[in-house]
Order: C-alpha cells, then sequence, then structure tokens
C-alpha cells in the first residue's frame, strides 16, 4: 500500500526528471514513466489559446504510449541526426512546483520550468521555458508519470526543439 | 554586380550552376523583396482563415505587413496592415473577426472593407482641403485573387493574371482542394519555426529528392524498427508502407515536373495504401475524378507555387509559407492542411503523421533545417563559388510531359521520370529561371 505522494517528493521526481534529462541519461529518464505515459506539448491556437484537443488540433508533440518516447530517444542518441550531433548542452530549472491533488492512487503536480540551452555547433544560447503539469501513478516502487504536460511559451521554434530541451 | 555572375545557364553545353552569393549577398537580398516577394504574385494564406463575415488574418509579404479581411457581404479583400496616418500596424493578431479595426494609436478606424470609418477629432483639426482629398482608408494589395480556396496577392499592379502565373500548375492546387467536396481547412495550431540560412534552402529542400536517405537515416531507422514490431502503440507512418525511396527499389517511382513561373513538384508513387488518411475516400474520389486523378491525389507531393508557398503531401499533409527576414534568417509559417470532413480517425491519423515527422519538434525536419545552416555557414566561401547541386538529371530532363502528367491533364515545360536514385536536380533549374527573369529588373544581365 502507497502512503501519500509528499511535496518533497514530488519535487524529487521532477528534479531527478531533469537530472536525468541534462546528463542524457535517456535510458534512465525512460524508466521514470509509465507504459501508457501520455507525453504531450501542445501548439498554440492564436496568441493567448494553446490546442486543447490531440485529435482534433496540432500539438507541437504528441505521443501516447512509451514506445513513441522510445523512438524519440532512439533518433536522438543514434549518431545518425545531424540535428542531434553534437548535442546540445542542456540545463533544466524546475520551479514553483505545487501538488494539486493526492490521494494513494494518483497525483497531479504543476510546476514551471526555463531550459537553457547552449548548441557548440552554432556557438548559440537559447531559453525556452513554460509550464508542466503531471499526472503521477503509484507503483509497486513509487511514483511514475502517467502524463506530462508541457506548455512551451515561447513557441516559435529557433530550428528546432527535441525532447532534451523542454 | 550582373545576373550571369550569379547564375550559369547554359543548356546546350548541359551546364547550370548558382553562385552561393546568391544566399549571402545583403544587396542581392534587398532586391529579392523588391523584385520578387514585393514584385510579384505572393501566397496569403486560404480562404478558410477568414470563413465568416468580418474574419480577417495577417501575414507578410516581403517586408510588407497584410491583412486579408472578409467583409459582411463575404467579399474578401487584401490590404497593408498599416495604418494610414502614423503607419501603425492595425491587426496586432494572426486571425480574428472585427467589423471594425481601431489603429491602436490615435483611433483612426476601418470598416470590414477597408474603408475609413472615422479620424478622431477631424472637425477640430483644423485641416488643409488638401487632407480632404486622401483616401483614409486602408491601402488595398494592387493585386489580389483566389484559386479554389488558395489566395494571392501582388504589391505590384503590373503582373499577370493569377491564372496566368499559376499556369499549368494550378491542376496540382486542384488535387488539394478537390480532396472533398466541401473544400480544405487548416487544422488549428499553427507552428512557426526560424532558421538561420537563406529562404531559397527551404524553396530547393522542398523539391530535393537526393537527401532523404542522407539527411534522414535516423528517422529511417525509427521507421525499420516500427515496422518490425508492428505495434498499435507506434505512429503509423507513411513511408514505412512505401518502398519508392528505398536505394535498391527498381524502375520509375516518380519524378519531377517543372512550370513557367518557378513553380515545381517532386513526386513519388505512394500507392492507394490504408497508411494515408486519404484511403477512406479512395472509392468516391476514384468515382468522381476517375481512376488517375484519384492515384494522384494518393502519390507523393512536394508542391512549389513560387516564391513563398508550398504543399507538402508525403509523410502527411503540410502547408508551408516561407518568409525571408535576411539573407541568412528565414521565419516559416507551416500548417496541417486537410480535407474538410474527413472521419476523426482519418484526422487524428493526419495529426499524428504530421508531428512525427514536419514538426521543428519532430524526427526529420530539424535534420533539414540544421542542414541548411551548414550550406550558409560554406556559402561564405568564394574559392569556389558555383554549386554542383544542380546537375542531376541534366540528361534525363526532356521538354514537356510525360505519360503520367497525361493522366493529369497537365502540360508541364520540363519532367523527368526517375528510379529511386535518379534524385532530379533539374527542377531547381526552374525557381532560378523565374528568379533570373524578376530580378532582371533591378540587376543587368
Amino acid at each position: 500500500m502507497n502512503s501519500l505522494l509528499t511535496q518533497p517528493q514530488a519535487e524529487e521526481l521532477l528534479y531527478r526528471e531533469a537530472l536525468l534529462l541534462d546528463t542524457r541519461a535517456f535510458d534512465s529518464w525512460l524508466m521514470l514513466f509509465t507504459p501508457d505515459v501520455e507525453f504531450w506539448m501542445p501548439a498554440w491556437r492564436d496568441e493567448i489559446t494553446p490546442t486543447a484537443d490531440p485529435d482534433t488540433e496540432l500539438s507541437l508533440i504528441y505521443y501516447k504510449g512509451i514506445r513513441n518516447l522510445q523512438d524519440r530517444v532512439e533518433r536522438l542518441t543514434s549518431g545518425l541526426s545531424t540535428a542531434s550531433t553534437p548535442p546540445p548542452r542542456c540545463s533544466h530549472s524546475i520551479t514553483n512546483v505545487l501538488l494539486l491533488q493526492c490521494d494513494a492512487e494518483a497525483a497531479q503536480v504543476s510546476a514551471v520550468f526555463t531550459c537553457h540551452r547552449f548548441e557548440p555547433r552554432m556557438n548559440r544560447q537559447l531559453c525556452f521555458f513554460g509550464r508542466y503539469e503531471y499526472d503521477l501513478r503509484a507503483v509497486a516502487d513509487g511514483w511514475k508519470i502517467a502524463r506530462k504536460k508541457i506548455i512551451l511559451l515561447n513557441d516559435t521554434i529557433p530550428t528546432m526543439v527535441d525532447i532534451d530541451s523542454i | 554586380m550582373n545576373i550571369s555572375e550569379l547564375i550559369d545557364d547554359r543548356p546546350n553545353e548541359g551546364i547550370f550552376r548558382v553562385n552561393r552569393a546568391i544566399f549571402t549577398d545583403q544587396a542581392v537580398f534587398d532586391l529579392e523583396m523588391k523584385h520578387i516577394f514585393e514584385g510579384g504574385w505572393a501566397f496569403l494564406g486560404i480562404a478558410a482563415q477568414a470563413a465568416a463575415p468580418h474574419d480577417f488574418f495577417t501575414t507578410t509579404v516581403g517586408r510588407v505587413p497584410i491583412m486579408v479581411q472578409r467583409d459582411g457581404s463575404g467579399k474578401l479583400r487584401a490590404f497593408i496592415n498599416s495604418c494610414p496616418h502614423k503607419g501603425a500596424r492595425i491587426a496586432q493578431v494572426r486571425q480574428g473577426n472585427a467589423r471594425v479595426h481601431v489603429c491602436p494609436y490615435h483611433s483612426w478606424s476601418f470598416d470590414s472593407a477597408g474603408n475609413s470609418k472615422g479620424v478622431k477629432w477631424k472637425k477640430a483639426g483644423c485641416y488643409s482641403d488638401a487632407f480632404d482629398q486622401d483616401n483614409h482608408g486602408l491601402a488595398p494589395m494592387a493585386r489580389f485573387a483566389e484559386h479554389r480556396g488558395f489566395l494571392f496577392g501582388s504589391l505590384n499592379p503590373d503582373v499577370p493574371s493569377l491564372t496566368d502565373h499559376l499556369g499549368e500548375a494550378a491542376t496540382l492546387l486542384d488535387l488539394v482542394a478537390d480532396q472533398n467536396e466541401d473544400g480544405f481547412e487548416l487544422v488549428p495550431g499553427q507552428v512557426t519555426f526560424t532558421y538561420e540560412a537563406n529562404w531559397k534552402l527551404q524553396l530547393e529542400n522542398c523539391a530535393d529528392a537526393y537527401h532523404f536517405t542522407s539527411t534522414h537515416p535516423s528517422y529511417i531507422r525509427v521507421l525499420e524498427r516500427r515496422q518490425s514490431e508492428l505495434s498499435d502503440d507506434v505512429v503509423a507512418s507513411v513511408w514505412e508502407n512505401s518502398d519508392y525511396w528505398k536505394e535498391e527499389t527498381q524502375g520509375v517511382g516518380g519524378g519531377s515536373y517543372s512550370f513557367a513561373g518557378g513553380h515545381v513538384l517532386n513526386w513519388g508513387v505512394f500507392g492507394v495504401t490504408p497508411a494515408i488518411p486519404l484511403y477512406e475516400r479512395a472509392g468516391a474520389l476514384a468515382e468522381k475524378f476517375g481512376k488517375d486523378k484519384r492515384d494522384w491525389m494518393f502519390n507523393m507531393r512536394n508542391l512549389t507555387i513560387f516564391p513563398n508557398m508550398q504543399v507538402a503531401e508525403n509523410a502527411s499533409s503540410q502547408l508551408r509559407v516561407i518568409r525571408p527576414i535576411a539573407p541568412n534568417l528565414t521565419e516559416m509559417r507551416t500548417w496541417c492542411i486537410a480535407p474538410k470532413g474527413e472521419s476523426a480517425a482519418a484526422r487524428r491519423q493526419r495529426i499524428r503523421q504530421y508531428e512525427d515527422f514536419f514538426n521543428p519538434t519532430g524526427m526529420a525536419t530539424p535534420d533539414d533545417t540544421i542542414n541548411y545552416e551548414n550550406c550558409q555557414i560554406g556559402f561564405s566561401s568564394q574559392v569556389d563559388p558555383w554549386l554542383q547541386s544542380y546537375a542531376r538529371g541534366m540528361t534525363a530532363s526532356v521538354q514537356g510531359g510525360n505519360t503520367f502528367s497525361d493522366r493529369l491533364g497537365i502540360s508541364p515545360q520540363r519532367s523527368v521520370l526517375a528510379d529511386s536514385q535518379l534524385c532530379d536536380e533539374t527542377l531547381y533549374h526552374s525557381y532560378y529561371r523565374a528568379w533570373r527573369d524578376l530580378m532582371a529588373k533591378g540587376l543587368p544581365a
């Protein structure tokens, strides 16, 4: 029987995810998600409204199922993607972590992120920022991410954005 | 600087070369803005972006902000999105609905037909009579015309009709428009990205069959994995159901068509497969238009309407508007373009395929745009100014069309039939001949 998720546990999970992304430990990063994870970064319908329905509106990224995230990691680390080689250096800062709702099986957490990205290739540094919404699910050995929604606020994409910099 | 120093076009000697300077030179860029983007027809958007009375959307042609608006009676017009008073931009959002636009700076106002509705405190303004002679409404674009819901405008009044400008390529826009009786629309959610390279790299890449297996091996590996572990959990891809691009594929798999005015099509046979969201309409479309036209709707097609519009129907269906900002900076506005009225399942499939392949946050486009940036860096060299990337297909290109264009009833200027490895580069010649014709107004031969 799981106990309720605590604020420090929620923060620890989000910080750990950021560390795994920033250190490019993508295999460990994938372990944070449930097999049926929804990974979603909406596009913007207009100046003030992100798209809300991934089935009828475009998203910047939408995947259902860990298998698709594995594809993204495979491409990113394959050495065959010019855009991903040499890799950028990324640093996530996660703040304003709020435990919105919690019971024994599930929890909802929101947070704010900034990700600074430096691209050695172009000597170019950029910052992406926005909000996270997480649905966490209790599993045998702790909590996993069943849904991650990334609301990217600066959505005019400078050349490219991959899963490592959001 | 002469045009002959920039484009080396000697068809009788089998030579076509482009000087790297046309991608880097600020003077060339300024002339492109004046004579190409602001001197001829440019794509503005589609009618469905302003579907209801008083709807409007904004775009940019060259350096000029444009507003396209439908008035109360349903008539569409294109205006310069700038107040005649102080020049301020009037509409500041991508799209909206307004019976009246009020300039945020000094409150001059305009109805949805662009007419002046009021000059604030006019009577008290002590204006001269000469002021009353001016039209205080929004300045219309010199030319504005529609083809099947595709809207074009020209800032220069002295251009041929849109029908003449599009020529035979109009039939290729019809292939998009005819996929459903109700027409087509943009899926909500615009994606905008920039890249630090010249706009013509995007123009070329859309027509570039040569780069796919070289630029996108990481994506191809993902496709192979998906193919080997068929699973309902993964994004079904159009590519994995087609062999035309694979290097071992034999026989004619597609080719290219070049049209007057710089419009080009690069195409390939996909076949009528369930991996294409339009599959649910395959029978109805064959019945309505015949099998030949139906099959063309299912072919992989990358269409460029010179100079700023592309419709790519390959992994999914994408509308692109190219906006040059500087010689080494380009903005791309992109949408998923789709037939109205398709089933929820087909629309979902189309959207998933789009995000996976086309988005700057997806698995293919970043490898294109990073290569554009690598090209831009290399273009700085004038040690060997002439690029060698316009030579493939030189002995395969023929005047006129072929059996495949006959089936669609179009007569291109030139065509190439290709196997998977020919990868024609002569279709770019059409871009640069149109480019040369327009730039001749600003550069000596």
